[in-house]
């Protein structure tokens, strides 16, 4: 008989029958496959949207020149266009800004030089280009701003209709002379875009003589590297000379870590959805053994069996595959506008306006499902050929054959944990060893590790059931009796739905704990570190860290103390700047003030050291990923590329710092004003006289500076609470994944308590016959699936406390942040596991409870 | 060739005493001074010539597209020195009309170079916004702009000659002086009567593709002026240009009225001039960066 036939004669017919058991696998991989492939394409989208703005915005640009977030002086235009090779240099002002009605939508400002600029970008003030009915009004006012056609529609603005928008200045009213056709930078950003002349832009900014950005495009025949290597030289240290494609690595870069969890989460989801087909074609082997043992003696070979069930699994894969892709593309399609803005307010400002799919998003996602079905099945088919046909004719309907069972199964175990062991040492004393060094690397140790435990489980579940038995199972009467000895009848098969929960919680614990422990080093920072009452920013509270900030003059702490009732308030200031190719975070403060009340949390160094930073001491503290990344300690001295040369600065510490994860630097203000020549304040920190009420004097800032600029005058403590949401929703992906996986442990409960209730048809009929009643049948079934919940919902909280250990040091967020175990998520787990447990019981309960008993006596 | 070089080409075209005077070169072989073929040859030509010459004079001679415009080339050369008053209304598709007033300061430069200096008067948005052209040459030229506001003068970097001057449907060409005869071709296509002038209809095509890869122009005769043009992209008719009220001012035929339409975007603007003086003879410091931040003065 050949595997055609086979297939159509045996297994369509196992098919149709156990149609739900098939589904429900069917689903698992599906959904696993889906999280695989949604999280693959909203990561690729969101990189996409990056190379798309870089590249709309930056035309047929072949070098940037940048230097730090605040510009730098106009001259270097003027050495960079007498560098030799140089075909047009022109500059950039780049700049955010709030539209100050609607939906306060957060704007991208390019300042450019419009008469020279179309010799880089490829729009025009011609009528045919763009709609700008008097291009020389729009050059000689000011005021004057275009926007694009996107934002015209969506915020119904018209020709020659007012704007206000939130600058550096405060409140701005512009006039709109303009819309832009969505082509070149008009499609930056998903059109949130408005363009400026250059000076108009330095005027409306407070950057007059300064540009942020070099655009340069070269001569023919001229070599890039040639020509940079002669910018470089002809322009003072500290600015960056990056291709267009170089900024992007740096923002894929930066992505990295945040889209590696992402996808690792990912993995996870796919992973229980293995156990699943582990579980589907053990059962399958199992209820078809005696069809085993008959096709065996009618000559199928061991091989032909093997063939058999690796086709039906393949079939059943190729099927889920295709649906995960398709339900891959939809979810990503959905949570694509999430992603984008989670990274626009940790990361950078980014508009994804679309899914970028490529070919190699449903091949991944096809291949990862195939693969790890065929992997998962291989285990069960091996067992299951090895059935002898004698055996299978004559053995008892709960007979264990199909499954690995006994010594095998603790060597497996013991290999598993000890190569996770080996792969955790590894990473551990691997150094700086890329490779290895890798949380892709650390988070193998975890897969090995889970495997491991859940080889272990049906050893946890005799153990548990022992303890049941020995505790509760009595109290319960002939329902607890009956279901301990059930499950016990068959812990091979019932360990691998407990394995499929425990996989699922474990990851839900891991989460947690990863989600838990961040928030709270951070909260535990915040708390040491933000002393103030009041905290006055020009953006959202979460601008601490993001790249939407419209900074303040510095000057205005002056004029918030002279609200009555402050006591003091400084100015903080922070921007991105290049160092050694890397993109890290600068923070300043005014040392002497803040000292006052606050501090550093010293990892290494002496606190007293401290004083060093006072101003005009080129002195700074660093964070722990900064000293770890660049091998920086105290007593180091560091050259930071500056707007008037590189300065060469004396480290004091290594401090506890959670601003941004690549790393930070951070100096007092004064100095950093020095070097910079910025005069502007991101946030303010306020405190207030004792005895006065901190909301009182909250309005009196606000009434006093809040009307010609939009200000955010927050107490802490509402302060912390936003950056508290903000940090939830980051985590919305980590939460979204956990609920898949779960969802699939839950189909994992299903698919066993239905095979066990079928098996257990003619038990079922004996035991209602003898005058067991209908509700006590469910009520033995629930009970069965709730003990298995149990038993997975607690080794998964010990595998998830364990592995959220590693998460958390594979994700390096910070070498600072301290694991906390997450106890109130892990009560909620055990009662999720169980409830799950005993929902997805409910149905095979209720099937139990139907059974006909004539019907089911006679069953065979 | 430069307009110099037209112009000799043009003297030794056509003013026969100059061509029959010119003496011949001496003959190197032989070391004759004097050669009867060479003066059997000259004598030859200033025949053919002088009966030319009488013949156009009784029949009319028909004039080369060529002709036509060393006409309005030499029309538009002595027009160079002049201050003009004019007033531009824009006009946009929708309805809308923008007006503004402009001072115009042209002056001749050596050796076939010109400058301008336009200043905006009104509206006051635009008062004191200026231009100033330094042209070497027609297709060589420098531009700056100065804006009150920034109180910057800013360098326009070479544009296209067909670029719209600043949202208007003039383009950079059509300020400044005449454009260089080689670099196009013209064939009169026939002579036509417009707004009661008789005219040539000439066909002028640049010798390198530009924005507009052809134009039709109506040159009016007697006066070489043009009186209407059409400009097209291809076959596609793009822009058309008329030129009304031409009055004569000190011997030169000037248009007091222009109107440019693009037919594409359906936007017009139309220049009156509101006063015109020619030979002004202005100092080259009125054409400085200096005098455009300071508006003329």
């Amino acid at each position: 008989m050949n595997l055609t036939n086979l297939l159509r004669q045996v297994s369509l017919r196992h098919i149709k029958y156990q149609k739900a058991q098939t589904l429900l696998a069917l689903a698992g991989i599906s959904l696993g496959v889906a999280a695989i492939v949604s999280i693959a394409i909203v990561n690729k989208s969101v990189l996409r949207s990056f190379e798309e703005s870089f590249q709309n915005a930056t035309g047929r640009a072949a070098l940037q020149v940048t230097g730090a977030q605040s510009g730098f002086p106009e001259e270097i235009l003027d050495k960079v266009r007498s560098v030799a090779g140089v075909e047009y240099a022109v500059p950039v002002v780049e700049t955010d800004g709030l539209l100050a009605a609607g939906k306060e939508r957060s704007i991208m400002i390019l300042g450019v030089d419009v008469l020279t600029d179309g010799q880089i970008r490829s729009y025009s003030l011609a009528q045919e280009n763009a709609d700008i009915p008097d291009p020389l009004l729009f050059l000689a006012r000011p005021d004057s701003i275009l926007i694009t056609r996107a934002m015209a529609e969506r915020e119904g603005i018209v020709i020659d209709q007012k704007i206000r928008v939130e600058t550096v200045l405060g409140t701005r009213t512009f006039r709109v002379r303009g819309i832009l056709n969505p082509e070149g930078p008009a499609k930056v950003m998903g059109g949130n875009l408005a363009v400026m002349d250059i000076y108009a832009a330095q005027m409306a900014f407070g950057k007059e003589g300064r540009i942020d950005r070099v655009d340069i495009s070269l001569m023919k025949g001229e070599e890039l590297e040639a020509v940079r290597g002669r910018i470089r030289a002809a322009i003072p240290q500290g600015y960056t000379v990056e291709t267009p494609a170089g900024r992007t690595r740096q923002i894929e870069g930066m992505l990295s870590k945040f889209q590696t969890g992402l996808n690792l989460i990912s993995i996870f989801a796919i992973v229980v959805g293995m156990y699943l087909i582990y579980n589907a074609v053990s059962i399958s082997i199992v209820q078809r053994r005696k069809e085993i043992g008959i096709l065996r003696a009618l000559g199928v070979t061991r091989g032909e069996i093997m063939r058999l069930f690796l086709a039906e699994t393949l079939v059943i894969s190729i099927v889920a595959s295709l649906l995960g892709v398709a339900i891959g593309i939809l979810f990503a399609g959905s949570i694509v506008g999430v992603l984008g803005k989670i990274v626009s307010i940790w990361y950078a400002r980014t508009a994804v306006t679309g899914i970028s799919v490529s070919w190699l998003h449903p091949v991944t996602g096809i291949a990862c499902g195939i693969a790890a079905s065929l992997a998962a099945a291989i285990f069960p088919v091996l067992a299951g050929s090895r059935i002898s046909p004698i055996s299978a004719i004559r053995s008892a309907p709960w007979s264990e054959e199909g499954f690995f069972t006994g010594k095998r199964l603790n060597r497996a175990a013991l290999f598993f944990i000890l190569l996770a062991a080996s792969v955790y040492a590894l990473y551990r004393f691997a150094g700086f060893s890329p490779l290895l060094r890798s949380s892709g690397f650390l988070f193998s140790s975890q897969i090995f590790f889970l495997l491991g435990l859940s080889l272990v489980t049906p050893a946890f579940l005799r153990g548990f059931l022992t303890l049941f038995h020995r505790l509760l199972a009595y109290r319960l009467g002939s329902t607890g009796m009956l279901a301990g000895l059930n499950l016990g009848k068959n812990i091979n098969r019932n360990a691998v739905a407990v394995a499929a929960i425990f996989f699922g919680i474990s990851v839900f614990v891991n989460s947690a704990g990863f989600v838990y422990s961040i928030k709270s080093s951070v909260t535990i920072w915040l708390d040491a570190v933000v002393r103030a009452d009041i905290i006055v920013s020009d953006g959202h509270p979460s601008s601490s860290t993001n790249a939407q900030t419209i900074p303040m003059p510095v000057d205005i702490w002056r004029d918030i103390e002279k609200v009555p009732g402050v006591r003091s308030a400084d100015p903080w200031r922070k921007l991105y700047m290049d160092y050694k190719g890397k993109r890290v975070l600068l923070s300043s403060v005014d040392m002497v003030r803040r000292g006052e009340y606050s501090h550093f949390m010293v990892v290494q160094g002496r606190e007293q050291e401290l004083r060093r930073l006072l101003p005009n001491k080129d002195n700074v503290v660093v964070s722990e990923p900064f000293a770890e990344q660049f091998g920086v300690k105290p007593g180091d001295f560091i050259t930071i590329p500056t707007p008037s040369g590189p300065v060469r600065c004396g480290v004091v510490a290594v401090v506890v710092d959670y601003l941004y994860d690549s790393g930070t630097i951070c100096m007092d203000i004064n100095t950093f004003q020095r070097h910079w020549g910025d005069r502007l304040a991101d946030h303010f920190s306020v405190r207030v006289k004792p005895g006065e009420d901190i909301s009182r004097v909250k309005d009196a800032i606000q009434r006093q500076l809040g009307t010609d600029r939009k200000l955010y005058v927050l107490p802490v403590r509402e302060f912390k609470e936003e950056i508290r949401k903000a940090m939830d929703q980051t985590f919305v992906f980590n939460y979204a994944l956990s609920i898949i996986t779960m969802t699939i442990a839950g189909f994992g409960i299903i698919i066993t308590l239905l095979a066990s209730v079928l098996e257990r048809t003619r038990e079922i009929g004996i035991l209602r016959s003898i005058g067991m009643l209908r509700w006590q049948v469910s009520a033995v079934v629930l009970l069965e699936s709730l003990l298995m919940g149990t038993a997975g919902g607690i080794l998964g909280c010990v595998a998830g406390i364990l592995t959220g250990r590693l998460t958390l040091e594979g994700a390096r967020y910070s070498s600072a942040v301290e694991y906390f175990i997450p106890a109130g998520t892990i009560v909620w787990a055990l009662f999720m596991a169980a409830g799950l447990a005993a929902v997805a019981g409910i149905y095979p309960a209720h099937r139990a409870a139907k059974t006909n008993v004539v019907e089911a006596l006679t069953y065979e | 060739m430069n307009r110099k070089q037209l112009l000799t080409r043009q003297e030794s075209r056509l003013n026969l005493p100059a061509a029959i005077s010119t003496p011949p070169p001496p003959r190197q072989e032989g070391g004759r001074f004097f050669n009867v073929a060479s003066l059997c040859k000259i004598v030859w030509k200033a025949s053919v010539l002088f009966l030319t010459v009488i013949l156009s004079a009784v029949t009319g001679h028909a004039m080369s597209g060529r002709e036509v415009y060393e006409k309005v080339h030499e029309v538009r050369s002595k027009m160079l020195d002049r201050k003009t008053e004019v007033t531009m209304v824009l006009f946009d598709k929708g309805g809308g009309k923008r007006s503004r007033t402009l001072s115009e300061y042209c002056k001749r430069s050596v050796p076939e170079g010109y400058k301008v200096l336009v200043l905006f008067r009104s509206p006051p948005d635009l008062k004191d916004v200026g231009f100033l052209i330094h042209a070497r040459t027609f297709a060589e030229r420098d531009l700056w702009v100065y804006f009150p506001e920034y109180k910057r003068v800013r360098r326009i970097p070479t544009t296209s000659q067909d670029d719209s001057f600043f949202g208007s449907d003039f383009s950079y060409d059509d300020f400044g002086g005449p454009p260089n005869l080689d670099d196009y071709r013209f064939s009169i296509i026939k002579e036509e009567v417009l707004d009661g002038r008789p005219c040539y209809k000439v066909e002028v095509t640049p010798k390198v593709r530009r924005k507009y890869t052809r134009y039709i122009a109506w040159v009016a005769k007697e006066l070489w002026v043009q009186l209407k043009i059409d400009y097209y992209q291809d076959k596609e008719l793009y822009r058309t240009g008329a030129f009304k009220d031409i009055k004569v001012v000190d011997t030169i035929p000037t248009p007091f009225s222009l109107n440019v339409e693009n037919r594409k975007t359906g936007h017009r603007t139309e220049l009156t001039i509101e006063s015109i003086r020619y030979h002004t003879n202005f100092t080259d410091e009125l054409f400085t960066q200096r005098s455009l931040e300071r508006s003329g003065r």
